[in-house]
C-alpha cells in the first residue's frame, strides 16, 4: 500500500503541474455554470420588468377610443407601435406583441358587428411571446365587459351567460418553479467533474504508454494493483477537486442574481452545495476508473481521446434524456450513473426530500463500477506496457 | 548471478483465421556471473528485447526459467525485481517532473526512504556527470540527457544486477565513452552483474567479458571475444559474428558475397 501512496503523490503533483490544462478545465467547467446562471437571471429580470411595466403596444389606437379607455382603466399604458413592427418582430428585436386595430373598429363596435383585432407576434421572439398571455386576457376582458354592458341594457343578469367560474391555482412551490430555470445546473456540474478527470485519466494510462514510461514503471517491485490504485486515487482526487470548486461556485453566483424573484426561489446555500458534493464524489471516483479502463487499451492520448468521446457523450446526454421523457422520474433512473446524480441534484434544487435508499443506490452502482474498471486496468496494464 | 535456462516465448499475431504464431525466443540460455559484463549480441529481431523483458518479469516465458540469485522471476517477480535495475527498451521520463524527481520516484517505489533516495540521486548524478541536469524538468532534455536520467533511475536502489537494453542507442561518442567507463567502474569497484544487449560489435569488443550470440531466438554461441574468434578461425570479430549469427543462405542473400 506504501507504493500506492508513492504513486498517488507523484501522479497528483504531475497532474497539478499541468497548469494550462487545469486552467482550461477551470474556465470551461467551473466558471461557465455561474456565468450562465447570472445571464439567465438577467433574462428573467427583464421579463419580470416587462410584466410590472404594464405596457401594451398598439398600432392604430386612434381608431378605438373605447378600447383605449378600457386599457387605461386597467392601469396599462399604451405604446404606439413603430411602423416597421413586423420586421422588428421577425428579427426578435421588438420584445412586445402588437395589437393591430382596423380603421372601422369604433363604428363596427357601435353596430354590434364584432370588429376584428389582430395580435401580431412571432414565436421566435421569446420576450414578445412571454407577454402574449397578458395582452390576450386584456382584450378578452374588454370583450366580456362590452358583452355585459349589452346584456345589462337588455335586462339580462350577467350570471346567465357565465355558467362556470374559472380560477387558477398553481401548486408548484417557488423552488419547484425555479427548477425550470435551474434544471440545467446539474448538467454543468456533471460536465465539470467529467472534464476534471479526463486529462489526468488519459495521461496516467495512454499517456504513459505513449511516452514509453509504463514499461520501466512496471519493472519496479510494486504490485500492479497498488500502481493502479495510486493512479486512480490521483485522477479521482483531481476530479473531486473540480467537483468541490464547481459545487461551491454557485454560491457567489447567487449573489450576482439580478432577478429578485429568481434569487428568492433559487435557494442554493452551503447545505445544497454539500449535498451536491455528497452525490458527486462517488461519481467522480467511478468516472475516473471508467475513463482509465477505456484509455489503458489505447496506445496514444489521441486515440484515447477519441475513445472516451463515447463516455463524454453518454454522460452529457443521459440527463438531457429526462427532458424528452414526459413520464417524469422513473425508479430505474437511480440505477444509471450520471442520470442518477443529475436526477438527485435536481431534487436538491427543488427542495424535495431524499430517502437514504435513493442515495445508497447510486453509491453502490458507483462503487461496483469503479471496482470492476480498476481490476480491468490492473489486469491489462502489463500487456499494455509491452505492446 | 543471473541464470537464464532455455527460455521460449511465442506471440500470436493477428486474429481469427489470420492468426500466426511467431517464435520470438526459442531456446536462449546463458549464465551471467557477478563482477562480469555479459553482452547479448544479436541482429535486429533476434529476440534480445523479449529475453530481457522475460528476465525483468514483464513477460512470462512459455517454457524455461530465469533465476536471479536463485530466485525464480516468474514465481517471485517482486523479490527478483528488487535485486535488478533494468533499463528497458522504452525509457520514457515524466516531462513535468525534474530529473531528480524522476529518479527519486523510482527509489521510493523500491521502498527507499525519502532522504536515502535523494542522496542516491545525487551520488548517481556525480557518477554519470549529470549534476547540472538534476533540478531541471526533463521536458526538452536531449537524447543523451534522457538516457543518463533513465540510467540513474534504473540504478537508484543500488541493484546487484544491472540489465540494459541497447544502452548506447542514440548516444554520441563522448556519451558512449562515459557510459562504458561507468559500467566498468560498476563492475570493478562494486562487483555488479551486468547484462546488456546490443547489435554493435565495437561495444562488445571493448566492454564484454562474456559474449552471448543470439540469433533467430536461440543462443548460437558464447564465450569471450577471443574464444569466439578462435572458434571460427577468423581474426576480425565482425566476420566471426556474421558467421555465427547468420546462416550461409542469409549471408549470400544480404551481400552476394561468398560465405
Amino acid at each position: 500500500m506504501k507504493a500506492a501512496w508513492v504513486v498517488f503523490r507523484k501522479e497528483l503533483t504531475d497532474a497539478l503541474r499541468d497548469r494550462r490544462t487545469l486552467m482550461m478545465v477551470m474556465l470551461s467547467s467551473v466558471v461557465i455554470g455561474p456565468v450562465l446562471l447570472v445571464a439567465l437571471s438577467a433574462l428573467v429580470a427583464q421579463i419580470e420588468q416587462r410584466a410590472e411595466q404594464r405596457e401594451v403596444m398598439v398600432s392604430g389606437m386612434a381608431h378605438a377610443p373605447t378600447l383605449r379607455n378600457y386599457i387605461e382603466r386597467q392601469t396599462y399604458t399604451v405604446k404606439e407601435a413603430p411602423a416597421d413592427y413586423e420586421r422588428q418582430l421577425e428579427r426578435s428585436k421588438l420584445g412586445y406583441p402588437v395589437v393591430v386595430i382596423g380603421a372601422d373598429f369604433e363604428r363596427e363596435l357601435a353596430h354590434g358587428e364584432a370588429p376584428m383585432v389582430e395580435v401580431v407576434t412571432s414565436s421566435s421572439d421569446q420576450r414578445a411571446q412571454s407577454a402574449i398571455g397578458r395582452v390576450q386576457s386584456l382584450l378578452r376582458g374588454f370583450g366580456s365587459e362590452q358583452a355585459m354592458l349589452r346584456l345589462a341594457v337588455r335586462g339580462v343578469a350577467p350570471d346567465v351567460v357565465q355558467a362556470v367560474e374559472v380560477d387558477e391555482r398553481d401548486l408548484a412551490n417557488p423552488r419547484t418553479r425555479a427548477a425550470q430555470f435551474t434544471g440545467m445546473l446539474p448538467f454543468f456540474v456533471l460536465m465539470a467533474v467529467l472534464y476534471g478527470a479526463l486529462n489526468a485519466a488519459l495521461d496516467t494510462t495512454a499517456g504513459e504508454r505513449e511516452r514509453g514510461s509504463l514499461e520501466p514503471l512496471l519493472m519496479n517491485p510494486a504490485s500492479r494493483f497498488s500502481l493502479v490504485a495510486g493512479k486512480w486515487g490521483a485522477v479521482a482526487s483531481v476530479s473531486m477537486l473540480i467537483a468541490v470548486l464547481s459545487s461551491f461556485s454557485f454560491l457567489p453566483g447567487q449573489w450576482l442574481l439580478r432577478s429578485e424573484s429568481l434569487a428568492a426561489m433559487f435557494q442554493y446555500g452551503p447545505r445544497e452545495a454539500l449535498l451536491f458534493l455528497a452525490l458527486l464524489v462517488p461519481l467522480a471516483a467511478a468516472l475516473a476508473a471508467v475513463m482509465m479502463a477505456v484509455a489503458i487499451r489505447c496506445k496514444s492520448v489521441k486515440e484515447a481521446q477519441a475513445n472516451t468521446t463515447v463516455i463524454l457523450l453518454a454522460v452529457s446526454l443521459l440527463p438531457v434524456m429526462t427532458l424528452f421523457n414526459q413520464e417524469g422520474e422513473q425508479p430505474w433512473h437511480l440505477w444509471v450513473p450520471a442520470l442518477a446524480q443529475s436526477t438527485l441534484m435536481n431534487r436538491v434544487l427543488k427542495g424535495e426530500a431524499m430517502a437514504p435508499a435513493d442515495v445508497l443506490v447510486p453509491l453502490l452502482v458507483s462503487a461496483v463500477l469503479a471496482a470492476a474498471c480498476l481490476s480491468f486496468v490492473a489486469h491489462r496494464i502489463r500487456a499494455a506496457a509491452v505492446r | 548471478m543471473i541464470d537464464v535456462q532455455q527460455l521460449r516465448k511465442q506471440f500470436v499475431q493477428g486474429r481469427g483465421r489470420k492468426a500466426q504464431a511467431v517464435k520470438a525466443v526459442d531456446g536462449v540460455a546463458f549464465a551471467a556471473p557477478d563482477g562480469r559484463i555479459t553482452g547479448l549480441l544479436g541482429p535486429n529481431g533476434a529476440g534480445k528485447t523479449t529475453t530481457l523483458r522475460m528476465i525483468a518479469g514483464l513477460i512470462e516465458p512459455d517454457a524455461g526459467r530465469v533465476l536471479v540469485d536463485g530466485i525464480e522471476v516468474a514465481q517471485q517477480p517482486q523479490t527478483a525485481l528488487a535485486r535488478m535495475g533494468v533499463l528497458s527498451d522504452a525509457r520514457g521520463l515524466y516531462p513535468r517532473l525534474s530529473a531528480r524527481e524522476n529518479i527519486v520516484y523510482y527509489g521510493r517505489l523500491h521502498g527507499m526512504a525519502d532522504e536515502a533516495a535523494h542522496a542516491r540521486a545525487e551520488l548517481l548524478a556525480d557518477m554519470l556527470e549529470m549534476r547540472p541536469l538534476l533540478e531541471r524538468r526533463t521536458d526538452g532534455f536531449s537524447q543523451g540527457e534522457r538516457m543518463k536520467t533513465a540510467l540513474a533511475r534504473a540504478l537508484v536502489h543500488d541493484p546487484a544486477h544491472i540489465i540494459l537494453d541497447e544502452p548506447t542507442n542514440g548516444l554520441d561518442v563522448l556519451a558512449t565513452r562515459s557510459l562504458r567507463e561507468s559500467l566498468r567502474r560498476l563492475r570493478d569497484e562494486h562487483g555488479k552483474c551486468i547484462v546488456f544487449s546490443t547489435h554493435i560489435m565495437q561495444e562488445v569488443e571493448r566492454l564484454c567479458d562474456h559474449v552471448v550470440v543470439v540469433s533467430h531466438g536461440r543462443t548460437v554461441a558464447q564465450g569471450t571475444v577471443a574464444e569466439l574468434c578462435a572458434r571460427t578461425g577468423r581474426e576480425d570479430f565482425e566476420d566471426t559474428f556474421v558467421e555465427l549469427a547468420f546462416s550461409e543462405q542469409e549471408r549470400a542473400q544480404a551481400h552476394g558475397e561468398p560465405a
